[in-house]
């Protein structure tokens, strides 16, 4: 599992791709990246669009704060209503936020301009949420934007919780959205999915999905991490539990992030225009690509870390660029978990390969770091010059896109209780009988985006699914694109990817976003259990979603 | 009537030759041949002295956060000239769509659908909403005007159907994001030639683009929305078939919008 050579990959879309060599490439991050920019022929971005320079390293990483639930003695006002909720009383709420979307400035570094952005609680990434299976909570999300910002962005918002098991008056559903001076009240029930502890998610994210503005308001500031534990994982490396993962803990919060280990890290790329103030190349229908790799809300920021293990939630924001990240010296690592779910077991790797929306969980042993060297960096060796898809060129990793700098301090003298077991959890079976097989194929049309060449209407339902039964689901990409393709309120599984059985290896696990690279094939298992309504699945790449490559899904009675 | 097939060349199809020699006589500045001899940088140099070339497609910023386009030179249906910058984008609240008249491809169910969506705009349409239809095949005006009146759309508020030459067309579908490399030469194919509509509102910089052969309603949402969330045209057969169970904020004030600080 691991890059040494051009026989071993784990992913499977891995095989296809190539080394690049020596030096004909350009060196370092911003030459890389700045190349990129010039070759890609972006019809429709502005003369100017180039970023200006940025010191790298000059800021340290950023943290969210947590979402803060109201005191137990205050109450919402209005009060929700039960009514407008599936299974409301039998999870009901024991915690009750109250988060407003409004607008903030922004300074990703001090060389660029504070820009406007749209902020859940004033935070860009938005605050985070720290959830607890068992723990039903109410989120009350108040729209106070402004009735029109000038450029990118719409008023108009929808919060979805990504790979949250939520009914669908909850899920964010893209029609759902609703203008300034209004809220909406979402339940997060906090439930496995079927009651199956195996079914337990760990690292999901938050972000707006309102229909068509879905890029537009997720490059403006609206995504933040929402975070689950239970009794497995129970975010405590010392928790005296003999169940207890004691997995590397501690999730910073705003600025208290000492004593911290386990770190959620946003990975996204952005665009400047020369008075370092936030532009979107709002026209390209392929998709935007930066020229500044963001962690955190930050360009290029530098971590302080110890010497001893971390746990970083990696997650690829877009909004569509993909990642092959690595450690600058080739370090190897345990991937934990894919899309947010824990795996069987740990998967010893030197590389993660995410695309938008795909989450990945790895451990980092920093005490492995030989003696002496005291700065590491994390890298993306994956080149990509159009926002439709990656190129199959793997960087050296000398000559990678260097996104974050690890400072190595001495060590501290506190013991690293943390650890990463040889099992985590467990699949669930797939033994619900399987009633049929749908095909969708993710295509372009006349310059459309299409899903079985049929475009999205919020008002036709395009599956109907009967709860609690499953289905064998053959998605693929035809042409010359890749499609990340993201499935609403239940993960899957992955049976075989292109025609051969995934029974091992990192694909072997829940999912919910499923790269497709160009002509790959895929069959799911498909389950929707517990809710009933309305509920998305769509390309992630978030420029197609706008333009209606989403599959309206009904799940009834 | 419209089945001339103008899919093919001009030098293989005297008809069509004819047919758009009007238009040709519109365009051809003096001395400059549009038919091969010159240049597409120097035409549309000549055709956009205002806009440095910054490339195919390319726009740029002004100072109040409005894009500049390429100042193209086009006719409309009544062979009336116009620029694409100054009388067709600057101010104006549209949706754009690209086709041609004898295209029997994808373009008579856009037109369709443009046109419907178009009725559920209503009195919006003309003002402050105009529907642009951009030939892809040197149509000329009387060609144009033609399959207007064939649709039944000669006359009504707010439409415009407009020709120019293909560098000048080609450069304003690139402005709008509507290229793709491995099509780039085959936009007269019905086959392949885009189906996007662009909706702009270009005081704003508010954009977004829908397929053009979806549901016409669609169409009309997405011109709905370019405007203010305080200030959108009231438009019936437009609603969203569910409820979001979104209440009003007691007591609630509009902010008003930031500025970048450097």
């Amino acid at each position: 599992m691991k890059i040494s050579s051009a026989d071993g990959f784990g992913h499977p879309a891995m095989s296809r791709r190539r080394f690049v060599g020596g030096t004909a490439l350009a060196t370092g991050a911003f030459a890389i990246i700045s190349r990129s920019a010039r070759a890609q022929v972006t019809p429709g971005i502005g003369v100017d669009f180039n970023s200006p320079a940025t010191t790298p390293w000059v800021w340290p990483l950023a943290f969210a704060r947590h979402a803060v639930p109201l005191p137990a003695w205050k109450r919402l006002d209005p009060l929700p209503i039960p009514a407008a909720h599936q299974r409301y009383d039998e999870f009901a709420p024991v915690k009750f936020y109250d988060m407003t979307v409004s607008e903030c400035l922004s300074r990703p570094h001090p060389q660029l301009a504070a820009s406007p952005a749209t902020a859940y609680q004033g935070s860009v990434p938005g605050v985070t949420f720290m959830g607890r299976y068992g723990e039903p909570v109410l989120c009350r999300v108040r729209n106070h934007l402004p009735a029109s910002m000038q450029g990118f962005g719409s008023s108009d918002i929808i919060t979805h919780v990504h790979n949250g098991h939520h009914a669908s008056e909850s899920d964010g559903w893209p029609g759902d959205w609703y203008g300034p001076g209004q809220f909406k009240d979402h339940h997060w029930p906090h439930i496995y999915a079927g009651g199956d502890w195996r079914e337990a998610k760990g690292t999901l994210w938050y972000h707006d999905h309102r229909m068509d503005y879905t890029a537009q308001n997720t490059y403006r500031g609206l995504a933040g991490f929402f975070l689950l534990f239970d009794h497995l994982d129970s975010g405590d490396e010392n928790d005296p539990s003999l169940d207890a993962f004691r997995l590397p803990s501690g999730v910073p919060d705003g600025s208290r992030w000492r004593g911290c280990y386990d770190i959620p890290l946003v990975f996204t790329d952005r665009r400047y225009d020369p008075n370092g103030q936030l532009v979107m190349d709002v026209m390209n229908m392929d998709g935007h690509l930066g020229d500044k790799y963001l962690v955190n809300g930050r360009v290029q920021p530098y971590f302080e870390v110890e010497r001893r293990k971390y746990r970083f939630r990696l997650l690829d924001g877009g909004p569509s660029r993909y990642y092959l990240f690595a450690m600058s010296n080739g370090m190897s690592f345990q991937h934990i978990a894919n899309d947010g779910n824990l795996l069987p077991n740990p998967i010893e790797t030197d590389h993660v390969d995410l695309g938008v929306a795909e989450r990945a969980d790895i451990v980092v042993d920093f005490s492995q770091v030989p003696e002496g060297v005291n700065e590491l960096y994390f890298v993306n060796r994956l080149l990509q010059v159009s926002g439709e898809k990656p190129t199959d060129t793997i960087l050296p990793l000398a000559e990678s896109g260097q996104l974050l700098k690890f400072i190595i301090r001495p060590e501290t003298g506190v013991p690293d209780n943390s650890q990463v077991p040889s099992s985590l959890r467990p699949l669930p079976e797939m033994n619900t009988p399987v009633v049929r097989t749908r095909d969708f194929r993710f295509n372009r049309r006349n310059g459309m985006w299409t899903v079985n060449g049929n475009v999205f209407d919020h008002n036709r339902t395009d599956v109907t699914f009967k709860r609690g039964t499953a289905e064998i689901w053959r998605i693929s990409s035809s042409g010359g694109w890749a499609h990340p393709v993201h499935m609403h309120m239940e993960e899957n599984r992955i049976l075989t990817y292109n025609r051969k059985p995934v029974d091992s290896g990192i694909l072997n696990c829940r999912k919910d976003v499923f790269n497709l690279y160009p002509g790959d094939e895929m069959e799911l298992y498909v389950r929707f259990r517990d809710w009933l309504g309305r509920y998305a699945m769509h390309c992630h790449n978030t420029v197609h979603e706008d333009h209606a490559m989403m599959v309206r899904i009904d799940v009834v009675p | 009537m419209i089945q001339q097939d103008k899919t093919r060349s001009i030098a293989a199809d005297g008809g069509a030759l004819d047919r758009r020699s009007a238009l040709r006589a519109l365009l051809i500045p003096a001395g400059a041949a549009v038919l091969g001899g010159c240049s597409t940088a120097t035409r549309l140099v000549q055709q956009a002295p205002d806009v440095a070339d910054g490339g195919l497609g390319r726009t740029r910023f002004e100072p109040d956060g409005t894009r500049r386009f390429r100042n193209h030179v086009l006719y409309d249906q009544d062979g009336r000239k116009v620029r694409f910058h100054d009388d067709l984008v600057r101010g104006q609240v549209f949706a754009a769509s690209f086709g041609y008249v004898s295209c029997r491809g994808i373009c008579g169910r856009i037109s369709n659908n443009m046109l419907e969506a178009s009725a559920l705009l209503g009195g919006a349409m003309g003002n402050p909403v105009r529907f642009y239809n951009f030939s892809l095949a040197e149509d000329s005006p009387s060609d144009m005007r033609e399959a207007m009146e064939f649709r039944g759309i000669y006359g009504k508020p707010g439409w415009t159907y407009l020709t120019g030459s293909p560098e000048a067309i080609r450069d304003i579908r690139c402005s709008f994001g509507f290229f793709d490399a491995g099509e780039e030469d085959t936009q007269g194919d019905p086959a392949t030639h885009t189906g996007m509509v662009r909706f702009g509102n270009h005081a704003l910089d508010k954009w977004s683009s829908c397929p053009g052969l979806g549901n016409p309603a669609n169409i009309a949402r997405s011109v709905v929305w370019l405007f203010p969330s305080d200030r959108r045209p009231q438009v019936v057969g437009t609603e969203y078939e569910g409820s979001n169970n979104a209440r009003p904020i007691p007591g609630w004030t509009p902010p008003a919008p930031l500025t970048a600080q450097g």
